[in-house]
Order: structure tokens, then sequence, then C-alpha cells
């Protein structure tokens, strides 16, 4: 195998990886938002957040799979007292009004960050059996890398068949459609409302523990992920799951490709991107009329 | 008749206290003034989008910042252009930029709206930072030079090492903005935007025009938003692309409306002010910038969602009002 293929195929797999922890993060959010009808603006930070946990308990336990395990359980409750705390008091007053609140969880998050972690670069150590490169038909590929694809597509599955296989996402699904119907139906939305918002900062909290060995954890990482993050939703269509999927896919690998192509201008593919497709379809890709 | 003649006294005395505000006050709190006022305008431009038409604006940076570097541009590399021309190149770059955007971004609302902002304020962000040869990276573009502002056949006056003579003309740039908005929202046209913001349906069955309506204050918006870009350039000779594009730009006004009252024209001016003043106490002890402004934003919402102009109506109600009439709001609410 030439090297020149083994670059493309290797920096395939790059934006494959990084496309999949996008749509870690983008399900979370177009869970929420289809579900709640918020846009939550402090999700890049639960993300960032989960990174920092993540360093937190490899630090004391000194495994990584530890991190993998506790770091998105303890985002998930903190979002869930996010939720219960303060987006429940408020959802009276519109969208405006999350925003916004969102925006200062965020900002509060970030300072909350920096104050007990510093500002500088804190690298997550990943087990040796995670390091390293796995040769396939003569061609090496980056084992933690292949890791993460296969850690997304387990969640993919699992969020699956919760949402599709159980009672529970059978209301979510149809909460989704009909909210006051559903409720007038008898089933408690408020704490159906706590559970997908928690389920959604969980999801946040995987990517953030994936992507902490790839980029380190530090401050900026909400605004540098988030940002795209938050693309892929609107170009992928608000609620949408496979829009989601599919955008986060096509992004990654403009990410990494255009970075090997275009490095000055590989952001502005993306959103050039968002621009083409929001000029036709103002909702996003699979985004329904509202 | 009394109420007049009260506005008449309260507006010259806020005159003549502009007019002598640098000789009573010194040159650290005029500097002061000059940035409140660019805000208080910033802040308004915002407001005349999310409070009159509902478009909330995640990027209003981007016209703040072009504005500035247009500004910046034209006074770096044009010789001998006066003062307000180089003005008028920024805010005609803030003035393409938005018709550009508008056949866009008119079509989508609410929160399809913010995040697109959102995401044309970044790209003007890198773009900024990564066009080195003519934005000057990181660095901005600074130390261009100022030319006096020159009235034919009258005077001079010179800009450079004068904060005194920088401050009026800021404030008689800033106040015609002011007041060319204030005029705005008043006429017929203005209001319609209160009806496309309160239900754009029926707007459109009345014959409106919706989405030309929004073009057309989007493009208002985002011209007076680059008149308080182009002027903040000036005032500290230095165009950069954290300071005038950055995202906290962008949230910095929603913050000000947010707390002085969304939907109100003054209320941005007043959120301003109070942002101000707790920034100048808050940030002598702290540095901490997120959370003081992370922790306004959620007491905002969470206790006064309808600003400091909400707050003052529902004092004014529940103690100023005679008792019939707040009964029946009271009521009716």
């Amino acid at each position: 195998m030439d090297p020149t293929t083994s670059m493309y195929v290797a920096q395939g797999i790059h934006g494959i990886a990084y496309g999949m922890i996008l749509f870690l993060i983008a399900s979370g959010l177009t869970i929420i938002f289809g579900m709640m009808g918020i846009l939550n603006l402090a999700h890049a930070a639960f993300f960032m957040l989960a990174g920092y946990f993540c360093y937190q308990v490899t630090a004391i336990t000194g495994s990584f799979w530890m991190g993998l395990l506790l770091a998105p359980v303890f985002t998930a409750f903190f979002g869930i007292f996010v939720e219960r705390v303060f987006l429940r008091r408020i959802h009276a007053f519109g969208h405006l009004g999350e925003l916004i609140l969102t925006l200062g969880i965020a900002q509060v998050i970030l300072a909350f960050v920096k104050i007990v972690w510093g500002t500088e670069s804190l690298p997550v150590k990943v087990p040796t059996i995670l390091t390293g490169m796995v040769s396939v038909g003569g061609l090496d590929y980056p084992i933690y890398r292949l890791f993460v694809i296969g850690l997304a597509m387990v969640v993919l599955v699992f969020m699956l068949l919760l949402l599709y296989k159980t009672r529970l996402g059978k209301i979510v699904r149809a909460a989704v459609s009909d909210r006051d119907m559903v409720n007038a139906l008898g089933i408690n939305i408020p704490v159906i409302y706590m559970i997908v918002f928690g389920v959604g900062t969980w999801l946040a909290g995987v990517a953030g523990v994936a992507i902490a060995p790839i980029l380190t954890v530090f401050p900026g990482l909400a605004d540098q992920v988030g940002m795209d993050a938050f693309i892929v939703v609107v170009t992928g269509g608000f609620g949408s799951l496979a829009g989601a999927f599919i955008v986060s896919i096509i992004f990654g690998l403009l990410s990494s490709y255009g970075v090997q192509f275009l490095s000055q201008l590989a952001p502005v593919l993306m959103v050039g991107f968002m621009a083409i497709v929001l000029a036709f379809r103002p909702n996003g890709l699979f985004g329904v009329e509202e | 008749m009394k109420n007049t003649a009260i506005k008449i006294v309260l507006w010259t005395v806020l005159f003549v206290i502009m007019v002598f505000f640098p000789k009573l006050f010194g040159i650290y709190y005029t500097n002061l003034f000059v940035t409140f006022a660019v805000f208080a305008v910033y802040a308004v431009s915002l407001n005349v989008l999310l409070g009159y038409t509902g478009l909330l604006s995640f990027g209003h940076a981007m016209f703040f910042g072009i504005g500035g570097y247009g500004t910046a541009l034209a006074l770096k590399h044009i010789d001998g252009i006066a003062l307000l021309p180089a003005v008028g190149i920024g805010v005609l770059a803030t003035f393409l930029l938005a018709l550009v955007l508008c056949p866009l971004v008119t079509r989508v609302t609410g929160t399809a709206f913010a995040m697109l902002h959102l995401a044309f304020g970044q790209l003007f962000y890198v773009l900024a930072l990564k066009l080195r040869n003519i934005t000057g990276g990181e660095d901005g573009i600074g130390n261009f030079p100022i030319p006096d502002l020159v009235i034919p056949g009258v005077a001079s006056f010179s800009m450079k090492g004068a904060p005194q003579n920088f401050y009026y003309l800021a404030l008689v740039l800033l106040g015609i903005s002011l007041w060319l908005m204030w005029f705005f929202t008043k006429t017929p046209f203005g209001q319609i935007q209160v009806a496309i913001r309160d239900n754009a349906k029926r707007a459109d069955y009345l014959g409106y025009k919706v989405p030309q309506s929004k073009a057309v204050i989007y493009v208002v918006s985002g011209i007076f938003a680059g008149v308080a870009g182009s002027v903040y350039g000036m005032f500290h000779n230095l165009v950069s692309a954290d300071g005038s594009l950055g995202v906290m730009v962008s949230f910095t006004p929603i913050i000000a409306a947010m707390i002085g009252g969304v939907g109100s024209f003054f209320g941005p001016i007043w959120g301003t002010a109070i942002f101000q003043i707790l920034e100048e106490v808050v940030f002598r002890f702290t540095d901490r910038v997120e959370l003081v402004t992370g922790a306004i934003l959620i007491l905002v919402v969470m206790f006064a969602p309808q600003g400091l102009a909400g707050f003052i109506k529902m004092l004014k109600m529940r103690y100023f009002s005679t008792p019939a009439v707040s009964a029946k709001k009271e009521k009716t609410s």
C-alpha cells in the first residue's frame, strides 16, 4: 500500500471518529430540542465538564475505564440538577428566556472549571491496550480512534433500542409529536423531561470522555467542539436523529480532509455547507416545517 | 402641559450635563462614558431586532466588527481620507453584509435564526484571525491614522490626543444614531414589526410583506451596530478579532437588553449602564468575567424576566396606580 492511500485512509478514520463524537454531542442536543423545545446552549459546557470529570476520576482511580463509566453519570446528574432547579421554573417564559438561561449556565460552568482546574491543558492517559496502531490489510489504524467509533456505535444502538423498543421510548416519541396530548393522557411529562435531559447530558458526557485523550482537556474545548455540534444540529434539522448522524459524518470528513488540503479555511467549509443547506431548506436537511 | 414642561427641563439638564461632561468628571470618566455610549447604541441596535421583531441574533458582533474593520482599513490604506467618509465606509460595509445575508436569514426565525448568526459570527471571527495579510490576525489593526474632523469653512477639530474632541464626535454620531432608531420604531413601519413579532401569520394575511419587512429592519439594525463598531474602533485606535468580533461581543448587548428589558426602547440603554457600573465595580475585585456575566444572566431570567423596565412597570402597577385599575389588571393577567 503506497503512503498516499494510507494517508487518505488515516484521515478518513480521523474524520469518522470526529464525526462520531460530534454525533454523540449533537444527538443529545437534538433529542432535548425535539422533546422539550429547548436549545441547550450549555450542552457544550456539559461536554467539557465531562472531560474534566474524566480527568479527575482517572487521576484518582488511575483507570480510564472508571472515568468512562463514572464521568458521564456525574455529568448527567448535574444536568438533571440544572433542569430541575433552573429550566423547569422558566419554561413558561418561552424560548428566549431558556436560551439566555442556558447561556448563563454555560458561562458559570466555564468559570467553575477555570477556578477548580485552572486554564492549562490537562492530558488524559488511555490504557495501553488502546494506544498504538493496529494493522489490517496492510494499513495501520490508530486503535483509539477505532475504539471511539465502536463506542459511538454501541451508544447509537443502545439509543435506538431505548427509543424504539421500550415503553419509555414510545412515550418520548409520542411527546415529541404532541406534548400536551401525552400530558393529558396522564403521563407525568415533567419526569419524562428530566429523564430526557439526563440522557442528553449523559450522551454529551460520553462524548466528552471520548474526546479527552485526543484533544486533552482545556477550557476552550466547549467553544471549539460545541460550535461544530450546534452547526450539525442546525444543518441536520432540529429534533432529527438521522439528520444529526448524517451531517456529523459529513462534517467529520469535511474537517479532517479540509485540514489537510485547506488548513486555513477548514472551519469555513462547515459554515459554508450549512449556509448552502439552509438557503434551500431553512429548517435543516431533515427538519420538519413548523 | 405639566408633563411636557418637565420633559423639556429634563432634556435641557441632560444636554447641559452632556456638553460639560469632560469638564465635570475628568478624562477617565469621559472615556468610560464613550464606551458606555458605544455599547448603548450597539445594544439598542440589537434590541431593534430582538425587541421589535423578535429575532434574537447570537452574532451581532459581526456587524459591530465589520464596521470597525471597514473604518480601520479605510483609514489605514486610503491616504488623506476624511473622518466621516471613513466612518461611512465602515457603515457601508455593514450595510452590504446585511444586504447579502438578509435573503437567507429572513427565512428562518427563533432558534434557527439565533444559531445561524452564531455560526456566521464565528465565521467572521475565524476569517479575521486567519486572513492575516488583511486583518492582522490576532494583533488586529492598530495605530491607524485618525484624521482631523474638518467642517468646510467652519472649523477643524483635532482627534488624535484630544479625548474631549473625540467625546463630542462620538456623542453626536451615536446620539444621531439613537435618535434615528427611536424615530424608526415610531413610524408605522416600525409598528408593523411589532405586529410581525406578535403574530407573523396574521400580519401576512393583513397584506404586510413579512420577509421584506424583516429584511429592512435587519439591515437597519446592522447599520447602526456598524456605526457603534466604527466609533469603537476609532476610540481605541485598534480593531481586533477578540475585541470586536468575539462571541462575548455578541453576548454583551443581549445581556444589556435582558437586564434593561427587551422590547422597551430605552431598556437596553439602562441595561448597558447597569452592566458597565457592575463591570467597573466587580472587576476591580475579581477577573472572573464569565462567572459574573453568567450569574447575572441566570438571576435576571429567573427573577426579572422582563428586565428592569418590566420590574419598574410592576412596581408602578403595584404602588402608584389606583386600586380599581390594579385590581382590573390583576384579573385580566
